[in-house]
C-alpha cells in the first residue's frame, strides 16, 4: 500500500506539468511498472535468493524487495509536494522554453528517481546482510537482484511509456504499439548512430570472451581461498 | 511452496538464528521434496540413496522436461506459427540428446575428479542438474517473453536466449560440483572441462536443431554449420527483414558512412 500511494503520487507530479491527465496516468503506471517487474521476475528472484544462498524463500524474497521499493516509494512520495510544486512552476508544455524546461525537468527526476533508488537499494543490502551467512552471499544475491529486475524494468519503462511525455507529443496512456522495439535496442541504435556503426560481432566477442576470462580468474580464486589453511 | 522452512514472516522481522537443524531428507521424496531440496539441500540430497534409484531421475526428468518446454514455447512466441510447438519439442530433444552423449564424459571425469558415484547415482545427478537448469529457465521465461513480443532482431533475442542458457546452467554446475563433492570428488578442473564440453555440445545443438527462433517450411534444416558461423551470419538478421528493409538499411549504413546522422526520434 505504502508502495502503491508513494509512487501513484510522485507519478502524478511527473505527468503534471505535461497536462493533469497526463499526471493521472503516470499515477497510474508508476505502480504499475513495480508490480509487473516484480511479478514477472518473482520466480526468478526466488529461486536466485534460494540457490546464492541469501536464506530467504520465495515469499521472503518477494517481501525484502517490496520492502526496498516502499522505501524509495516513501522518499518520492515525500518529495511529491516539491516536485509538484517545481511542475507548477516550470514554463509550461506549450511555451516557447518548453525544450529547455522538459529537458531539465528529465534531469531532476532523474537524479530524484536515482537517489530514492539507491537509498532503496542500501537498505535492501543492509537487509540481506542480516539474514545471510556472509557478506559475499548477501552482495552477490543484490547483485542478481538489481540486474535482474533492473534488465526487466527498463523493458516494462519502455513498454508503459510515456512518462514525461514529450511537448511534441500528444498525451496518451500508451504509445501506439508500445510492445514494439526494446529499450536496450534503442540504446543500442543511439550508440551506431553516435559512433557511426560498431561492429556487432566483434564487440560480442570481446564480451564474451571477457565474461569467460572472468569466470576463469574466479575460479581459481576461490580454489585458492579454499586451500587456504 | 515451502512451508516447512520459510516463515510467514516479512523479512524486517528479527533474522532467523544461523544455523538452522533441519530434519534429515525422507526416505522416499516425490517431486515436491526433490524440487525443495534441489534448491535448498543438494548436498545432502546427493548423499540420498534416492538419486541412485529410477524415481529420481523420473522426477528430475519431469521438472526438466516441463521446464523446457514452457521455456521453449516462450522462445517459439518470438516467430509464433509452427515455431511454438517445433521450439518446445527441439530443446527438450535437444537437452536430452545433449545429457545423453555426454553422460559417459560426465562419469569418466567425475572417476578422474575422485568421485565413487556409481554411473545410476550419476544419471540422477545429471537430470538433477538439467532439473535446477530448466527451472531458472523457467524463471527467467516471463521477461524473456516481454522481450520476444518486442524485438525482431535475431541477434538480441538469441543473445538472451543464450545469456540465460548461460546462467541456468551455471547453477546447474554448482549443484553438479556440490553433488559430487559429496560422493569424494576433490578436483574441480576435470569438471570445469566437461562442463565447458556440455556447454559447447548444447550450443552447437542451438545450430544443429535451428531454426530454433526463425520460421522456416522444414522442421529441420540439412545444411551443416558450426554455431558460431551461425550466429555471425544472423545476428544482424531481423524477423521482419524484407528486401527492401535490406535494400534501406545497406542505405542508412552507406549514409552514416558519409557522415548523415538520421534523428532517433523520428523512427
Amino acid at each position: 500500500m505504502v508502495t502503491v500511494i508513494g509512487f501513484a503520487l510522485y507519478g502524478f507530479t511527473v505527468g503534471y506539468w505535461r497536462s493533469p491527465v497526463m499526471g493521472i496516468f503516470v499515477a497510474m503506471k508508476m505502480p504499475l511498472l513495480i508490480a509487473l517487474t516484480l511479478g514477472c521476475n518473482g520466480l526468478l528472484n526466488g529461486l536466485l535468493g534460494i540457490l546464492l544462498g541469501s536464506g530467504l524463500g520465495f515469499r521472503q524474497s518477494l517481501h525484502a524487495l517490496l520492502s526496498a521499493f516502499s522505501i524509495s516509494a516513501l522518499i518520492l512520495g515525500a518529495v511529491a509536494p516539491v516536485t509538484f510544486f517545481l511542475a507548477i512552476n516550470v514554463p509550461s508544455a506549450d511555451s516557447p522554453q518548453a525544450a529547455s524546461a522538459h529537458s531539465a525537468y528529465l534531469l531532476t527526476h532523474t537524479f530524484m528517481i536515482a537517489m530514492a533508488g539507491l537509498i532503496g537499494v542500501v537498505r535492501l543490502g543492509k537487509l540481506l546482510e542480516s539474514y545471510s551467512s556472509s557478506r559475499t552471499v548477501a552482495r552477490s544475491t543484490l547483485a542478481a537482484w538489481i540486474a535482474g529486475n533492473a534488465f526487466l524494468g527498463m523493458q516494462f519503462s519502455w513498454i508503459l511509456r510515456p512518462f514525461f511525455g514529450s511537448p511534441r507529443l500528444e498525451v496518451a496512456f500508451l504509445r501506439d504499439d508500445p510492445m514494439k522495439g526494446s529499450f536496450i535496442e534503442a540504446v543500442w541504435g543511439s550508440l551506431e548512430r553516435i559512433f557511426g556503426g560498431i561492429p556487432i560481432q566483434g564487440l560480442v566477442g570481446i564480451v564474451g570472451g571477457g565474461a569467460l576470462i572472468l569466470i576463469f580468474i574466479y575460479q581459481i580464486r576461490t580454489e585458492r581461498k579454499k586451500r587456504k589453511p | 511452496m515451502n512451508d516447512n522452512n520459510e516463515a510467514e514472516t516479512t523479512p524486517s522481522a528479527s533474522p532467523p538464528p544461523h544455523p538452522t537443524i533441519q530434519e534429515p531428507l525422507p526416505e522416499n521424496l516425490g517431486i515436491r521434496e526433490l524440487f525443495e531440496a534441489l534448491l535448498r539441500r543438494p548436498a545432502e540430497l546427493a548423499r540420498h540413496k534416492v538419486t541412485e534409484g529410477r524415481s529420481a531421475l523420473t522426477g528430475f526428468g519431469i521438472i526438466a522436461v516441463i521446464s523446457i518446454l514452457v521455456f521453449g514455447f516462450v522462445l517459439g512466441t518470438f516467430a509464433y506459427g509452427d515455431q511454438l510447438w517445433a521450439a518446445p519439442v527441439k530443446l527438450v530433444g535437444g537437452m536430452l540428446f545433449a545429457g545423453l552423449i555426454c553422460f559417459p564424459s560426465l562419469y569418466i571425469f567425475s572417476s578422474i575428479a575422485g568421485s565413487s558415484a556409481s554411473a545410476a547415482k550419476m544419471g540422477g545427478l545429471l537430470a538433477g542438474m538439467l532439473a535446477l537448469a530448466g527451472l531458472l529457465l523457467l524463471g527467467f521465461a516471463p521477461a524473456l517473453w516481454i522481450f520476444a513480443q518486442g524485438t525482431a532482431s535475431f541477434g538480441f533475442m538469441g543473445f538472451l536466449a543464450i545469456a540465460a542458457w548461460l546462467v541456468a546452467l551455471a547453477f546447474g554446475y554448482k549443484f553438479l560440483r556440490t553433488a559430487l563433492r559429496e560422493t569424494g570428488a576433490t578436483q574441480s578442473a576435470p569438471l570445469m572441462i566437461w562442463v565447458s564440453i556440455f556447454l559447447l555440445v548444447t550450443l552447437q545443438l542451438s545450430t544443429s536443431l535451428r531454426p530454433i527462433l526463425g520460421r522456416s517450411d522444414k522442421f529441420l534444416t540439412t545444411e551443416k554449420k558450426f554455431f558460431l558461423q551461425h550466429w555471425g551470419d544472423t545476428i544482424d538478421e531481423s524477423l521482419v527483414a524484407s528486401p527492401q528493409k535490406k535494400e534501406d538499411k545497406i542505405e542508412a549504413k552507406s549514409r552514416s558512412g558519409r557522415g548523415e546522422q538520421q534523428n532517433p526520434y523520428n523512427n
